[in-house]
């Protein structure tokens, strides 16, 4: 106190005049942490090896921008894919086991949606341009995707269509009330944009073919499956073709139906047909001749066909169909239809329990439509040259053969999984085994693809490919076990509104609704961010000596100071971080 | 400005014109009034100061102590068994001389349990080597509280304000709310002696060998000696600002007093009364206040004790095995003079018990009427069915 008539009293405390950095704790070290980002089970899972992780973190903290061009790096479909996948990440999702899976088909739905607006839109990085031509034939999702990641790579792409317009199944096969056709335009739209021709009305002949094999440095065929496979049964002719029936109402003709419509096969497009069916007038009745459980189709569409009163009877198969005699004027067409009761063997084949017709036990029924939706096929054209030539070799998605000029088939005439997530893989993996063809030659195609593996399944990384972070990210699946549980509390799944089940069978309108903002944000923000560093902070807080450095984002280890206790890798909430003995 | 206020929220309000820069507390009845005031005032602006939230008590005091080994002016309130839990961190802070004030609303230890007054949980922490004054009304603790920063801040000790446990902390009196800019006048920003900075790292109690750490103690005791001296000072200051002072203690016809009675905190109020009385049939009875009791201020006690023929201490507290803990020091700082008043120590008014005007004339009677003291430490008022019950 200035005025005070005492002076300062002694303060005799003990106190340093440095700081404790004198003290280089380093020096006790046995252990060091590293920053170890391992594999989140969802990427593995995903066809396209996304890296949902990074996106879920991006998204949770409001950079969409940056989350849309995470996405659009390994998928040119998020729009599609959110509405359309059967998102086998969900069901990989570690947060399963706490509550319930993040939605991330909602999600990367929401971000494909808000990405459509060119204000919106990241800008995607193209190579420079190669002095390189491919042709593409199909636009559907695995030749648009092919011409997507090869254009990416710098290369001149051209696809040719059948169609009156692009899209292939996407828009022929898959009804509206799933995929609106402007989100799936702008997404198409977003392609061509980049430099894509496409080319409609303009199918790969013979002579095409031949032209093709002159001009150009590469040919990639999706023509997918066109034909559907007949039935095969007395009177089968008389059966109507699904995927014939899609693709007229899709190219806008005018169609109503009353009665009973049997849809024979299990499906998704047996599904997709059923559903359409009942928006028409029609009540639908799917006859499958294995179990419920059996379906291929997936099975949430499974349960929103029986939601909307589609009926399935299982274990029946179709042995006779005959037209009735006209009963009255009115009646367009009436069929009568035999069926076999099936059985279950105890033998599998495949994994799949054997069906076996059980006895002499028939049944008949009377109705007014029967359509048939129990597969597809190639069409005549593009039969499969033999992959034993010289040169020619199979991978996950595609066969490549080496002709004249370099051919890679994919789509689903060679996807493991008839899906567009599968599709769009195929298309992707084309473009990585071109690029390195051209650049590094056939043989190194195996080692190319093999760095760029997300997980040990086939899912390829363009970011991988193009030696970005995820090149060096451990390969190691994260597992629920590895996850301290104790940083997350359970919060519920979102919710998208769905439209009234009243009112579905009204119209195409579409079902389900994309997420607002802020319910994205909160969605993504459960995410576990297994294996993949968000920038938590733990480890810098609980670092006893300070240990942990930030640099524009980066964290790193001051090893002068880290004496190896390893806090920091033991609470790091999502095993993005792992623990190094030192020899000393 | 006059305001109809408790006793918790007159030390919440001395707080606020203190300007304190951080408050970590956790609650505990009769205490809890205080912070609850506080986080108000920091949630609605009206202080600009970091409430830490805490899961102890333990870790409230480790919170202001790392608040103010940073140079901030930090303050907490506890009671009874919150105040026992910081015990370890009470030395912490006086030994790191740091000037923390912290309110403590005396209240019984259980079990039994017991929310109502009683001074054994302050007074067993006299050795943490905290100043602890003890207020009489709310008037004084809200004095109190702003002259404890001064103390605290000149001496580099930390100060525990004192209040009876709803007598005081619950009680609403009229009581003059300073102003700021009075209160700034009196009380300017803290300019620490030694904090800890990040721009000039450096570490504060390290290891302090044998050779050092006796010295290391005795200053200390040296800034406690001060303590009478400066707070005779500040509260110099204190009365030019706002025209009042209480003294570390106050002696009410003391002078030619033959028998003189001891009482801490409210008990005083009620002492005065009887005292008029005691006058009025012309008994030669003083009062003496004790507001300070660490540090202990021997000189003065002396000075007014001395010559009388009987001290009469009111303890509300015990130390088990010994007896009342004024009565002990009182009677130690006068067994070295030559000629010694006789000490009576009672015990009254354990956990929150009313000690009334009939109790503290009964106090009176026992040391006129007995030529020395019956034993060690009088229990006044035991309900003797009770007592009695033990015997058979």
């Amino acid at each position: 106190m200035k005025n005070s008539p005492f002076k300062e009293l002694p303060l005799f405390i003990p106190h340093s005049h440095t700081s404790t950095a004198v003290n280089k704790t380093g020096s006790w070290r046995f252990f060091h942490p590293i920053y170890d980002d391992k594999t989140a089970p969802c990427s593995a899972a995903c066809p396209l090896g996304q890296d949902i992780a990074g996106i879920e973190m991006l998204l949770s903290r409001g950079l969409l921008k940056d989350a849309r061009r995470l996405v659009l790096n390994e998928n040119p479909f998020p729009a599609v894919c959110g509405r359309v996948c059967f998102h086998p990440c969900e069901k990989a999702c570690n947060r399963t086991n706490l509550d319930a899976p993040i939605a991330i088909h909602n999600l990367e739905r929401f971000l494909g949606d808000t990405a459509l607006s060119p204000v919106e839109m990241p800008d995607i990085a193209i190579k420079a341009a190669r002095n390189k031509r491919v042709a593409i034939a199909g636009a559907g999702p695995a030749g648009l995707s092919a011409a997507y990641f090869l254009t990416r790579l710098g290369y001149r792409c051209e696809v040719f269509e059948a169609n009156a317009a692009p899209g292939g199944l996407l828009r022929l096969g898959i009804p509206e009330y799933r995929l609106p056709r402007d989100i799936l335009d702008h997404e198409i739209k977003r392609i061509e944009n980049l430099g894509v021709t496409i080319r409609c009305k303009n199918p790969v002949t013979k002579d095409l073919l031949e032209k093709i094999c002159q001009d150009y440095d590469a040919l990639f065929i999706g023509s997918g499956y066109g034909r559907s496979i007949a039935l095969k049964i007395d009177g089968g002719h008389l059966a109507y073709d699904g995927l014939e029936f899609l693709r007229r109402l899709h190219l806008g003709e005018k169609m109503s139906f009353a009665g009973k419509a049997v849809v024979l096969g299990g499906g998704n497009t047996a599904i997709d047909v059923a559903r359409c069916l009942a928006r028409l007038g029609a009540s639908p009745l799917i006859v499958y001749r294995r179990r419920i459980q059996d379906m291929p189709a997936f099975e949430p569409e499974v349960e929103m066909a029986l939601r909307e009163g589609v009926e399935i009877k299982e274990l029946l198969a179709p042995i006779r169909l005959q037209r009735n005699q006209s009963e009255s004027s009115f009646a367009a067409s009436s069929y009568t239809l035999n069926l076999q009761q099936m059985k279950i063997s105890k033998n599998q084949i495949h994994g799949r329990a054997r069906i076996m017709p059980d006895g002499e036990k028939t049944e008949t029924i009377k109705v007014e439509n029967v359509f048939v939706a129990i597969g597809a096929e190639a069409d005549a054209l593009w039969h499969f040259p033999a992959t034993d030539t010289a040169g020619a070799f199979s991978l996950s998605h595609c066969k490549f053969i080496d002709r004249k000029i370099p051919l890679v088939f994919g789509g689903d005439l060679t996807n493991p999984v008839d899906s567009v997530a599968d599709a769009i893989a195929s298309g992707k993996q084309a473009a990585m085994v071109l690029d390195t063809y051209f650049e590094k030659g056939p043989a190194a195609v195996d080692n190319a693809l093999a760095a760029c593996r997300i997980g040990p399944g086939p899912a390829l990384s363009m970011n991988a490919y193009l030696g970005e972070n995820r090149q060096t990210r451990n390969p190691h699946v994260v597992t629920y076990n590895e996850i301290v549980t104790d940083y997350f509390q359970t919060a519920p799944r979102v919710t998208p509104s769905l439209l009234d089940a009243n009112r579905r069978l009204e119209s195409f309108a579409e079902i389900e609704s994309t997420l607002a903002d802020q319910a994205a944000k909160e969605e993504a923000a459960r995410c576990f961010s297994c294996g993949n560093c968000n920038a938590c902070d733990y480890c810098r807080l609980y670092c006893p000596e300070m240990a942990v450095r930030v640099e524009k984002g980066r964290r790193s280890i001051d090893m002068d100071y880290c004496k190896g206790c390893g806090v920091c890798a033991t609470e790091c909430p999502r095993n993005a971080m792992a623990l190094e003995e030192e020899i000393k | 400005m006059k305001k109809v206020i408790e006793g918790s929220h007159a030390v919440a309000e001395a707080a606020r014109l203190a300007r304190v820069e951080v408050i970590a507390a956790y609650p505990i009845t009769p205490q809890t009034h205080i912070v609850e005031a506080l986080a108000e005032h920091c949630a609605n602006g009206s202080l600009n100061a970091r409430f830490i939230n805490v899961e102890s008590e333990h870790s409230a005091m480790a919170a202001v102590i790392g608040a103010s080994s940073g140079g901030a002016r930090a303050f907490t309130a506890s009671s009874s068994h919150g105040l026992a839990y910081m015990h370890e961190m009470l030395h912490w802070a006086s030994a790191a001389r740091l000037p923390i004030v912290m309110a403590e609303v005396n209240r019984a230890l259980g079990p039994g349990w017991n929310i109502w007054t009683d001074q054994t949980d302050s007074l067993a922490q006299r050795d943490t080597g905290w100043i602890q004054l003890y207020c009489e009304d709310g008037q004084e603790a809200l004095d109190t509280t702003l002259l404890a920063f001064r103390l605290a801040e000149t001496l580099n000790l930390p100060v525990m304000v004192v209040l009876d446990a709803f007598f005081l902390s619950h009680t609403f009196e009229p009581i003059d709310v300073p102003d700021q800019q009075q209160v700034d006048r009196f009380l300017p920003s803290p300019t620490p002696r030694l904090r800890l900075d990040t721009a000039a790292p450096n570490a504060f109690n390290q290891l302090v060998m044998p050779t050092a750490y006796m010295e290391m103690r005795y200053n200390t005791q040296l800034a406690m000696e001060e303590a009478v001296r400066r707070f005779d000072q500040i509260e110099k200051e204190f009365k030019a600002i706002f025209n009042r002072d209480y003294g570390p203690v106050e002696a009410i016809h003391c002078e030619d007093a033959e028998i003189i009675i001891v009482t801490t905190g409210t008990v005083t109020s009620t002492c005065r009364l009887v005292l008029a009385e005691l006058r009025a049939r012309g008994e030669k009875v003083g009062l003496f206040k004790m507001k300070m009791f660490r540090p202990f201020p021997v000189e003065i006690i002396r000075r007014h004790l001395a010559s009388a023929r009987k001290i009469a201490v009111v303890d509300r507290n015990f130390s088990f095995g010994a007896g009342g803990i004024f009565a002990q020091e009182i009677r130690a700082a006068l067994c070295n003079l030559g000629q010694h008043p006789q000490v009576f120590g009672f015990i009254a008014g354990l956990g929150g018990r009313d000690i009334t005007p009939q109790t503290l004339t009964e106090i009176y009677n026992e040391t006129k009427n007995d030529s020395s003291p019956a034993a060690e430490s009088i229990w006044i008022g035991l309900n003797q069915e009770i007592v009695e019950s033990w015997s058979n």
